[in-house]
């Protein structure tokens, strides 16, 4: 048995975590839902379809059951795109003259093939995003390299209509012609690259005004107004707020299990010769200079924070720009790629992805488990039979990660 | 960057205007000028900005639904914690010239426009699901009822239930990225950037569905309004930061009354402190263990070594070995100092099938990422081993103390 206040904690402790798990669960499933269903156009439910196989199929492709699109669908389509495209660009050329956007959006994706850095990219379309001039877009145009794969709306318009056509053919959803749905979804598209587009080039000029000339002027009357403040709010000097301690108390708790870790590795290692000794050695007193280091990083902080030392310790830490979220944050203009090259492989890294972080939170139920079982089971006095019953499930919990239960013997 | 150009810096009220517009849920520029002066009727809408401003981000729908008393305790406790140095608003509903200093405080001090805009980005490709740190804010604790004292077995079953959860999590996430992978190799050839290649979730939705397409421009539309205010008002700022000094300067001089509260608000709990004082006390312990055995090893090591000859590599041999494990050790502290790179797998990456691999110099390859998300995951499972087995010789110490028990220990895999 537990006594309340203790069966309290643990409860809650387990709850949270159970409820944070739940909460996680309910988004997957809503993302399951949506690519389910954005499936289910492809691949008609019940048949679960393979992957397109990689050799070509030399059968013409039925168009009603069919699931997936074969090598054959695919170079059909290609054809079809490039077809769509050429249209589309003899289309574009009578049309370029009142488009503002269309320019911007070609002048922009023809710097994309060259293969521009990040901090070129910006540059191009924070220019388009401004009222660039006109020769801008067709020099840009001139410069494209191959003609059929340099027109992005084109791409996107006969992606557009190429899921379409697959569509039209199987769904029945899309079933009123294709033709009608052609304008809504190409002229969303395109709206929303440039809107994308446009994003990206504000991002790039708000990260960039951080360091312009004329905010020192502003960042002198901010600095101003927090002294201001801070003086007269009657304490004089800056003294670290919790969320500061905390990120310092982790990183000390972190370097503490770390080096408590490879202390235990190199113990355990029985040294060859006397060169390894000597490296054991080294690294056992490289490890005692580290821990006097963090002990004094300790000592200042608590000395911070109780009494009113001016700010010198800080100082150390300068990297560690602290927002309300405690950690530091670095915005740039667009969620860089991450680029996977099979299902498993992207399996594999959701996977590890979720078992850090069951990890983490087994870590965190272990140490609040400990602190509240292990005193239960010193102070409990009678050893009877309770206490072993006891004894045993905190054993299990503890020590087992309550996978497997052990047996107590009783010798009469 | 002198392409933005700026309106005329003087008027006051339209650089407000321009922060209000930047912000989310911004109040007109007659709420800011009322709150000078402490009028009441401002109150409300600037608490409501400030826990829009300060709920975290993981904060879903039950968060907005929360009484306005909850939600100016979670202001107040969140400026606590972030060491907002006056003594906190006192009483809920009042105190609008507080709150209009609270706000600007926190325009201060750090990029604050900028976390909202990135809080709530658009995000148009797809991505692995993030997964906030341990003992973030979470919301306001449900009481939790118990029934009288409890058997330890509803807490295992509680373990039972969180270790099943777990597993359907990873098995719906493994369905999830099959069928990414699926959709990701349909819509191939689509996308108008090519080192992006194919579509993502959002995008064919997009392309299907001519409603949620619409929502998603609306969205855009939205923040990019809020993006160019946010520009604006980087120009304009001056002149509100020279009005805010004349608020500071109406408010009433507090005088001896704060002398006379010298520990109002303590800046970090007993909790905190104690929290301090158990990881002194366990680098003390290692400390003390390291002395031992470093000291005894070092006067055996000295000995065996006089014995030997010195030869002429000695010396070089000595250096390489310092040098080695100093490169090490450095490693070795670097892995605790917040290193960049594991920031880097906490942004949000957009996921893009691609058969050889990244095309360019940009963006993260899936190899590298599992090669440190498995260090990480070795690394965390033998603290957890460390942990158990401290674990183990604590209760073996404890019920060592009756003579005539046996414990059988379930067979290890």
């Amino acid at each position: 048995m537990l006594p309340i206040d203790c069966a309290r904690r643990l409860v809650s402790e387990l709850q949270g975590a159970l409820d944070s798990c739940s909460e996680r669960q309910r988004q997957l499933e809503r993302s399951l839902r949506v690519s389910r269903r954005l499936l289910r156009a492809w691949e008609p439910a019940g048949t679960p379809a393979p992957e397109p196989p990689p050799e070509p199929e030399t059968k013409e492709e039925d168009p009603t059951p069919a699931c997936t699109p074969s090598a054959q669908d695919l170079k059909e389509l290609e054809l079809l795109t490039q077809a769509l495209e050429k249209a589309v660009r003899v289309r574009k050329g009578m049309s370029k003259a009142g488009q503002d956007r269309a320019p911007s959006l070609t002048s922009t994706s023809i710097a994309t093939p060259s293969g521009t850095t990040a901090s070129a990219q910006p540059q191009v379309s924070s220019q388009t995003g401004s009222h660039a001039s006109s020769t801008r877009p067709t020099k840009g145009i001139h410069q494209a390299p191959a003609p059929t794969k340099d027109h992005p709306e084109c791409r996107l318009i006969s992606g557009g209509v190429r899921t379409q056509v697959k569509m039209g053919a199987q769904a029945t959803r899309h079933g009123a012609g294709f033709r009608d749905q052609q304008i809504p979804p190409s002229a969303a598209l395109q709206a929303t690259e440039a809107f994308t587009l446009k994003e990206m080039g504000l991002w790039a000029q708000l990260s960039s005004t951080q360091t312009s000339d004329f905010t020192d002027a502003t960042r002198a009357a901010k600095t101003q107004f927090l002294q201001k403040l801070q003086m007269a709010s009657g304490w004089p000097s800056h003294r670290p707020s919790a969320a500061e301690v905390e990120v310092h108390a982790q990183s000390l708790r972190k370097a503490c299990a770390l080096l408590r870790l490879r202390m235990q590795e190199e113990l355990s290692t029985v040294p060859a010769d006397w060169m390894q000794e000597y490296r054991c050695l080294l690294t056992l007193e490289g490890l005692q200079a580290i821990i006097r280091q963090c002990l004094h990083r300790l000592q200042m902080l608590r000395a911070a924070v109780t009494e009113q030392l001016p700010g010198p310790w800080l100082v150390e830490k300068p990297s560690q720009a602290l927002s309300p979220y405690g950690s530091k944050v670095d915005f740039s203009w667009s969620p860089e790629p991450l680029f996977y090259s099979s299902t498993q492989e992207l399996q594999t890294l959701a996977t590890l992805k979720l078992q850090v972080s069951m990890l983490n939170q087994q870590i965190h139920l272990e140490k609040v488990l400990m602190a509240e079982l292990l005193p239960l089971i010193n102070t409990q006095e009678p050893r009877g039979p309770p206490w072993l019953a006891l004894c045993r499930a905190a054993y299990s919990l503890l020590c087992e990660g309550s996978e497997h239960f052990l047996t107590v013997l009783q010798d009469d | 960057m002198g392409r933005r150009r700026c309106r005329a810096t003087g008027a006051l009220p339209q650089a407000i205007a321009t922060l209000s517009r930047s912000l989310p849920a911004g109040p007109s520029p007659e709420i800011f000028r009322r709150a000078k002066f402490d009028r009441p009727e401002a109150a409300p809408v600037l608490w409501q900005l400030l826990f829009r401003v300060l709920a975290p981000p993981a904060a879903d729908s039950t968060w907005s639904s929360l009484a306005p008393e909850a939600q100016a305790q979670v202001v107040k406790s969140a400026l606590h914690s972030l060491g907002y140095p006056r003594p906190v608003l006192a009483q809920f509903p009042e105190g609008s010239r507080e709150l209009l200093l609270a706000l600007s405080w926190l325009l201060a001090r750090g990029p604050l426009l900028e976390q909202l805009l990135d809080k709530t980005r658009v995000q148009l490709g797809d991505q692995l699901p993030q997964f906030e740190a341990l003992g973030s804010l979470g919301p306001p604790v449900l009481h939790v009822e118990t029934e009288g004292p409890m058997d330890l077995r509803r807490v295992q079953w509680l373990m039972g239930k969180l270790r099943f959860r777990w597993r359907h999590l990873i098995s719906s996430q493994q369905e999830q990225c099959t069928l990414l992978g699926k959709i990701h190799l349909y819509t191939s050839g689509c996308h108008s950037h090519q080192n992006l290649g194919h579509l993502s979730v959002t995008e064919t939705e997009m392309l299907r569905d001519p409603e949620s397409s619409q929502q998603l421009l609306q969205a855009l539309e939205c923040e990019n309004t809020r993006l160019e205010a946010a520009l604006e008002w980087r120009c304009c700022e001056l002149v509100f930061w020279q009005w805010m000094d004349t608020v500071l300067d109406a408010c009433p001089v507090e005088g001896p009354s704060v002398a006379s509260q010298p520990t109002v608000l303590p800046m970090i709990s007993e909790h905190g402190l104690g929290e301090l004082e158990l990881i002194e006390q366990e680098l003390q312990a290692l400390q003390e263990e390291l002395q031992e055995v470093a000291e005894s090893r070092r006067a055996a090591w000295e000995a065996q070594v006089r014995g030997l000859g010195r030869g002429p590599e000695w010396g070089t041999t000595r250096k390489a070995l310092q040098e080695s494990v100093e490169r090490e050790l450095a490693a070795l502290q670097g892995s605790w100092e917040q290193s960049s790179r594991s920031d880097q797998l906490h942004r949000p990456h957009r996921l893009v099938r691609s058969k050889e691999g990244a095309p360019g110099p940009q963006g993260l390859r899936a190899a590298e990422v599992i090669r440190m998300l498995s260090a990480q995951e070795a690394c965390l499972k033998r603290m957890l081993h460390q942990l158990q087995s401290q674990c183990q010789q604590e209760l073996a110490r404890l019920s060592g103390t009756l003579p005539d028990l046996i414990w059988i220990l379930a067979p290890r895999h």
